[in-house]
């Protein structure tokens, strides 16, 4: 069990030596022998025997399982080219939206999901060889109707959805808009404009001064501000 | 239908545009006819004979004007050359990369050229050293650093900012006809702002300085330029979709009432340029 | 010819030989670039910006094992006391391959298999080690897109003017003067990623020269990891935190 008050917090940059010593590490760190270095901008948190950086910038890097929003960029008679705004776009087959006995004829892809549509997914593969792999195949998934998209860097994430969701309940409640996050960094909001609205500015704030203090005062500010009409 | 080196507009992002138009308002909260935050500095760039930058929006662009001395082409002898030469930096957005101008920006040099040159801004013929043999060379070059949509106004108020306070040493001329350059500083002299105004349609609502994300599902767009007199000196209608002639009217009618509160910002910046101070 | 260092020993901007001119830097000035920064050297003033990790086009350039940088140095026509031809001079070229490969060593390519990134470094106005100073931004611009590095990289030159050694030449002491040689460093590291030489020196001047442009390189490290400390933590000083 960690004891929280032995847990050491230090900024660092690229290039930085941030302990020496036999740490786990968890994150973009760089061992060379008994020493760590920081290969990102951003906290690193010492605990006795582990290491862990959290970055603050940086693009999304898929993994396996995550939920993604991505927006359809191209097609051919396999499936969809979705940008995820990340190294790679991400292919989403055919198969996985019209079963595996679809006929390859472009006109019904195009009805399914054309260009510039958006859609809520989930990683399904994802390897150093290829462009990761989408599926639609689960609870909420799928093509997005209606709302908006904002777009706030993958880093921010965990900000935007606070201790046990604690930030992300009071943007929804705060703004009337219900809010569906992407690990990517595109956040869906649906809800009427006025909602929308709010919770953009809710966002933006958190995006902009996700190190400040007194952040969680500030949204819970612009939120209620915008109540008072 | 853009044809420019834009990204994807996503269907949600335009229908939420086209829905917040019936209801005559903008994403950013703006009206129809309001144009973003307009900042021009002056005297960025202290090596070139006169600088501008201007930020429009997140639009960001600065002009820089270099006078030299050149030889006149052979069917305008008895005026000086004027070259107006815009870059969108690769930096400027993920879809642009290094390379040879485009259509887009051949569009956009040419555009701020006419708004420039039809204006007579600057008196052609009074630069002019030797007819037929010696003339300056005012070289407008324009760098897009950041893309947000209507380079159109933001290049053309930094060229005529960037003008308008431009400085170039003296010369003189021997009798023998022998030219000497001199030290001392004068102004450039120019007795114009032509100011270019963009107004984009989508649908049937007409909206002034378009955004990217604006351009992206805009049917067509109308720059005029005009000048201190209320004349207008230059125009262009750019992508596939049409105006009819009420709207064409309309847009001139604002193209003047804008150009004029826009003129009044470039003054104040200019006059404050020349007492020394250089931000607006 | 004029005198470019007075019998004070004040060179023609009244700096001491081994000062650096004033420098100003900023990290994360443009809003579309996926990280940027902007520095002021004396009279330079340059824009680097990264795009990237990103796909590779044309594709037969692209690697399985790693990413492939691509840079470019590019100066605006007004960037230099005569217009510039805004056509890609040779002088432009070399350059873009010199910052590149100064940059490359501190970048771990082998964590982005098969895609590109993205180094621009735009010279809005030049005035003598616009290659170092486009260096020292471009490192923040990537650090602050979020690459992994290894290390940061900062960029000095040093030279010989008027006999005498000297730290970061400007335009006129680099057209007049007897020697330049710009360097970069990885300051943690220690590694020397960039090197370049024009001119004479003897050996002792040259190792003077050397040892300079590294000094230079280290108090310029300190500017940069201020700079990244004010746009990220709010403070340019280190601290160790242990609230929030």
């Amino acid at each position: 069990m960690i004891n929280l008050s032995e847990i050491k917090r230090k900024y660092v940059i690229p290039g930085e030596l941030i302990a020496q010593g036999s740490y786990g590490i968890r994150g973009n760190m760089l061992k060379i022998g008994d020493k760590i270095y920081a290969t990102r901008i951003g906290m690193a948190e010492v605990s006795t025997d582990t290491i862990r950086l959290i970055s603050l910038n940086g693009s999304y890097m898929p993994r396996l399982d995550d939920i993604v929003v991505g927006k359809v960029i191209n097609f051919n008679a396999f499936g969809w080219q979705v940008d995820i705004k990340s190294w790679f776009p991400a292919f989403l087959p055919a198969a996985n939206v019209m079963g595996r006995d679809y006929s390859s004829s472009r006109d019904s892809l195009a009805s399914q999901l054309t260009i510039g549509d958006q859609l809520l997914a989930a990683i399904a593969g994802y390897d150093r060889t290829r462009d990761p792999m989408l599926s639609i195949s689960g609870p909420g998934l799928g093509k997005i109707a209606e709302g908006n998209t904002i777009k706030v860097s993958p880093s921010k994430v965990p900000r935007v959805i606070g201790k046990k969701g604690a930030m992300i309940n009071a943007i929804e409640s705060g703004s009337g808009c219900r809010l569906s996050i992407g690990q990517n960094g595109i956040i869906v909001m649906v809800g009427s404009a006025d909602s929308i609205t709010k919770a953009t500015s809710a966002l933006n704030l958190i995006e902009s001064e996700a190190h400040s203090p007194g952040l969680t005062q500030k949204v819970h500010d612009i939120l209620s501000l915008g109540d008072k009409r | 239908m853009v044809a420019a080196k834009r990204p994807i507009l996503e269907s949600l992002r335009r229908d939420h545009i086209i829905e917040l138009l019936g209801k005559g308002q903008r994403v950013d909260g703006r009206k129809l006819t309001e144009q973003r935050k307009l900042t021009i500095e002056t005297n960025v760039i202290e090596k070139a004979s006169g600088s501008a930058r201007v930020s429009l929006g997140d639009t960001e662009v600065i002009a820089g004007i270099k006078i030299e001395l050149g030889t006149p082409f052979p069917d305008t002898p008895d005026k000086a050359i004027l070259i107006v030469n815009a870059e969108i930096l690769p930096i400027a957005s993920p879809q642009h990369e290094p390379g040879p101008p485009d259509e887009e920006v051949i569009e956009l040099s040419r555009v701020v050229d006419r708004g420039i040159r039809e204006s007579e801004m600057i008196d052609l013929s009074k630069l002019v050293i030797i007819p037929g043999q010696k003339v300056y060379a005012v070289f407008i070059d324009i760098s897009v650093i950041n893309l947000d949509g209507n380079l159109i106004e933001a290049c053309s108020i930094a060229a005529a900012t960037a003008l308008a306070t431009a400085k170039m040493k003296s010369h003189e001329l021997s009798p023998s006809g022998e030219f000497k350059q001199l030290e001392d500083i004068v102004p450039l002299p120019t007795n114009r702002l032509p100011v270019s105004i963009t107004v984009a349609k989508i649908g049937e609502s007409l909206l002034v300085d378009p955004s990217m994300d604006e351009e992206s599902v805009m049917d067509a767009r109308l720059t005029l330029t005009t000048d201190d007199d209320g004349n207008f000196c230059a125009g262009q209608k750019g992508e596939p979709g049409g105006f009819s002639i009420e709207e064409v009217l309309q847009v001139s009618e604002h193209a003047l009432a804008s150009g004029k509160e826009v003129r009044e910002l470039m003054k104040k910046v200019i006059e404050g340029a020349k007492e020394g101070k250089e931000t607006s | 010819m004029t005198k470019l260092i007075d019998s004070a020993g004040l060179r023609n901007d009244g700096r001491k030989l081994n000062e650096l001119r004033p420098i100003k830097l900023e990290v994360g000035i443009l809003k579309n670039a996926d990280g940027s920064a902007y520095i002021e050297m004396g009279k330079n003033k340059i824009i680097a910006a990264v795009y990237g990790p990103k796909e590779v086009h044309p594709r037969h350039l692209v690697r399985p094992d790693r990413a492939i940088v691509k840079c470019r140095y590019h100066m605006a026509s007004f960037s230099t006391d005569t217009r510039k031809n805004p056509a890609p001079s040779r002088r432009e070229t070399e350059i873009s391959k010199i910052i590149r490969q100064s940059l490359e060593p501190s970048l771990i390519l082998e964590d982005y298999p098969r895609t590109a990134i993205h180094i621009w470094v735009e010279v809005l106005q030049s005035d003598g080690g616009s290659r170092c100073a486009g260096v020292t931004a471009a490192s923040l611009a990537l650090a602050d897109a979020g690459i992994n590095m290894r290390d940061i990289v900062a960029s000095c030159a040093a030279g010989k003017v008027d006999g005498k050694v000297v730290l970061d030449l400007d335009n006129i002491e680099d057209m007049e003067g007897e020697t330049d040689m710009p360097v970069a460093i990885m300051p943690n590291i220690g590694d020397v990623t960039l090197f370049q030489m024009d001119g004479i020196m003897s050996p002792a001047e040259f190792k003077e020269a050397f040892e300079l442009a590294i000094t230079g390189c280290q108090e310029i490290y300190k500017l940069q990891k201020q700079a990244l400390f004010t746009k990220y933590f709010g403070t340019d000083q280190p601290q160790v935190q242990e609230g929030e």
